[in-house]
This record gives structure tokens, C-alpha cells and sequence, in this order.
């Protein structure tokens, strides 16, 4: 049975990825993508790694269908029509060729590690030195903590990547507006937010604190406060604050910041990010707190983007078509 | 006991194929994404089953955060899609 159920979660991966490469509207590719991602989550809890499905439902189902469907919608907004346009046949046939490669040699080097040289046997004894017990939350924050700071520095950076599109008429003003134009569903869509963002908020507040003994973590606890904001956003129970506010640029940066001080503390004790005995968890909390208010903040406007529709710049249409 | 969670899990999955088909189907936009979200609940119950079959709760949270977000992908499909006078209700 569990066999059956392996098969038909494999074919519908495979089947949904597919079409949302393939279909010609992008609002069916969306679709697809969405309950490829949520597929996806689900072979990850098939084979026990809770925190990648996590991850995988919280990101790559749940906020980037968001952002695609937003994208989408200010695409229209824009003029553009949203359709995949024709493409050369050697262009087809070239990137057939690289993401044919690149698949090769992904599945080379998966299929080069032995079963046996997980990184369980090394981790495990060293964990009862960190109080904690998700070992993944212990790779992340502790024995590979330079790779999440970075990370967390990456974030920022594709913040300010997007900010820096923004036409100078709109800089530095509020973020797009997300609100809903029509009057009833305004009021409709504003109570559902002032449930749902206090949800979101215990959501995510239990994830960061559950993060250090079962899965859970600042990035999916930042993305379910994201997806919190953005929902206000939408109802209009919250307003996008401008993006020159002095708290907002704090919320910001808080994270990667609070993460750099601890780390940057941790050479009294024998080197950047090493936390003092005994102050390991309180240490990684700190900084997963901290991490989980800039990345939900981070990704709640990344989501938005800047105004450029108020804009209304025919000229600045033509520019803008993308092909695909 | 945990045969039939699997049984039910495996159930699941086929009438997510099912909502798959509808959403592949269409015709319109707001069909697709009913049905899309009809697929990510059935996945939301294959998550809740698969958390009862092997007795692990982070499965649980799994499928919260995909309720939540479901949520909030259907709203902003709701703002995208609404136009002044296509209400609902005109549509029956």
C-alpha cells in the first residue's frame, strides 16, 4: 500500500511539474505550480524530513504562489498580457541540452553518496553540547552557521535589488498597493486579515520556539508572518509602511544584524559564531527570533514590490515585456 | 491501524488527481484556482493522515502552514481577479 501510494504521488509530481512548464496560460502554470509545490512538501514528509517539507509548503507553494499570482496580476495591470511567447527552436533545444546536463549530473551525485555517510553519525553527539535536539536547526545555526548568515545577507540584499527598480518618481514612497479595489470585498477580505494575521503571528512565534526540538525555524515562521502581512495588506487592515521609515529599515536588518553581533561576540570564546557554553540555545533563539521578524518584514515586501503602477507610463510598457 | 491511515492517505491523493483534472480542465481562471485549492487540501489531509500514521505532530504543522497559506493565495487571487461589477452573486 505504501508502494501505491509512492507511485501515484510520484506520477502527480511529475504530471503537475509538467504541465506547469508546458501550458501556454499563466494562470494554469500558477495553478500547477502551486499543487506541485504542495506535492512536493508532501513527498518530503513521505520520507521523514519534516523541515524541508516545511519549507518546501511554507516557500515554495505557499509564497511563491503568492508572489506569481500578484506578478501576474500587475503584469495585466501593465499591459502585458501575460503569455508565453514563441521562442527560437535552438533556444528550446539549447536550454533542453543544459537543464538535461545539469539533471545528469544532480542525479550523478546523488546517486555517488552511500547510504551510509549521512550526517546523522557525526552530528549526534555533538548535539547534547547545544541544548537543542532538531539537529537540523543545530547544522543551521551552529556547526554551519556562516552559510545561514550569509543567507540571511542574501535576503537583504534581494530586498534591495527589487527597491532598487523602483522609477525615482515613487522612491522613496509606500510599497505597491496590495488593496483590494472593490468596496465589499475590501470589507470582506479586511475581517478575514484581522483573524487571520493574529494567527499567523502564534503560528509563527510557536514554529521559531518549536524550531529547536522538532521541525520548525525562522524562515518558515518568517513566512507564515509574511503571508499574515501580506493578507492584511490585501484587506487593508494594515498599511505598507514607506520604505524610508527608520523602524521599518530596524526590522529589516535586526536579524542579520543580531546574528552578526552574537557571531561577532562568540570570538571572545574561541571564534566568530562560537556561542558560549551553556548559552548555545539562548544565543540561537535570540538570533532565530530576530531572523523570523526581518524575513517575514523582507519577504512581506519583496511579495509587493514598488509602486509602479500609480506611475501609469505608457512608454514604460514597452520595456517591460518579458518574454516569458 | 496504520494500513488503513495509509489506505486513507492513498485515497486522498487520488481524488487530489481527480481535483487535478478539473483544474486542468478550467475553463475560466476562477475554476483553476478552486480546484488548485481544492488539490491543496486534499495534499493538507494527506499530511494530517500521513502525521496519524506514523504518530509524528511536525506533520501537524505541516499542514497548518498549508491551510494558512492557501489562505492567502486565494485572497490575492480574489483582488486580482475582481473587476467593479463582476460580483459573485451576478454569476449565481
Amino acid at each position: 500500500m505504501t508502494a501505491a501510494f509512492d507511485i501515484i504521488l510520484c506520477l502527480l509530481i511529475l504530471g503537475t511539474a509538467g504541465i506547469a512548464l508546458f501550458v501556454r496560460d499563466a494562470l494554469a502554470a500558477i495553478a500547477f505550480f502551486i499543487a506541485f509545490g504542495n506535492l512536493l512538501g508532501l513527498a518530503w514528509l513521505g520520507l521523514d524530513a519534516v523541515n524541508v517539507a516545511l519549507a518546501e509548503i511554507a516557500l515554495g507553494a505557499g509564497v511563491t504562489g503568492v508572489l506569481l499570482i500578484l506578478a501576474r496580476a500587475r503584469l495585466l495591470a501593465l499591459g502585458d498580457d501575460a503569455t508565453c511567447a514563441d521562442t527560437s527552436a535552438w533556444l528550446r533545444v539549447g536550454a533542453l541540452a543544459a537543464c538535461g546536463g545539469f539533471v545528469l549530473l544532480l542525479a550523478a551525485a546523488v546517486l555517488s553518496i552511500p547510504p551510509e555517510s549521512g550526517l546523522d553519525r557525526a552530528i549526534t553527539p555533538l548535539m547534547p553540547a547545544l541544548g537543542i535536539e532538531n539537529r537540523v536547526t543545530g547544522v543551521l545555526l551552529a556547526f554551519r552557521a556562516y552559510d545561514t548568515l550569509l543567507e540571511s545577507f542574501v535576503l537583504l540584499g534581494a530586498l534591495v535589488a527589487v527597491w532598487s527598480l523602483a522609477p525615482a518618481g515613487v522612491w522613496p514612497g509606500r510599497p505597491a498597493d496590495l488593496g483590494m479595489a472593490d468596496g465589499p470585498m475590501r470589507r470582506v477580505a479586511g475581517s478575514f486579515a484581522r483573524f487571520l494575521l493574529p494567527v499567523a503571528l502564534v503560528m509563527a512565534t510557536y514554529l521559531v520556539w518549536a524550531g529547536s526540538d522538532v521541525p520548525g525555524g525562522a524562515f518558515q515562521a518568517g513566512t507564515v508572518l509574511a503571508g499574515g502581512l501580506i493578507v492584511s495588506a490585501i484587506g487593508g487592515a494594515i498599511g505598507l509602511p514607506r520604505s524610508d521609515l527608520p523602524g521599518l529599515r530596524v526590522a529589516l536588518v535586526l536579524g542579520p544584524l543580531v546574528f552578526l553581533l552574537i557571531g561577532l561576540a562568540g570570538t571572545g570564546f574561541g571564534g566568530f559564531l562560537v556561542y558560549p557554553e551553556g548559552l548555545a540555545k539562548a544565543a540561537m533563539l535570540s538570533i532565530e527570533y530576530s531572523l523570523f521578524l526581518s524575513i517575514g518584514a523582507t519577504l512581506a515586501l519583496l511579495v509587493t514590490g514598488p509602486n509602479v503602477i500609480g506611475l501609469a507610463d505608457p512608454a514604460g510598457g514597452t520595456e517591460r515585456k518579458s518574454d516569458c | 491501524m496504520a494500513d488503513w491511515f495509509t489506505l486513507a492517505a492513498v485515497f486522498l491523493l487520488l481524488s487530489v488527481a481527480v481535483a487535478l483534472g478539473r483544474c486542468w480542465r478550467g475553463p475560466g481562471p476562477v475554476e483553476r484556482i478552486m480546484a488548485a485549492q481544492l488539490a491543496g487540501t486534499g495534499v493538507i489531509g494527506v499530511a494530517v493522515v500521513l502525521g496519524a500514521a506514523r504518530r509524528d505532530a511536525a506533520m501537524l504543522d505541516a499542514a497548518l502552514i498549508g491551510t494558512l497559506l492557501a489562505a492567502v493565495a486565494v485572497t490575492a487571487f480574489a483582488r486580482s481577479a475582481a473587476k467593479p461589477g463582476d460580483r459573485p452573486e451576478g454569476r449565481g
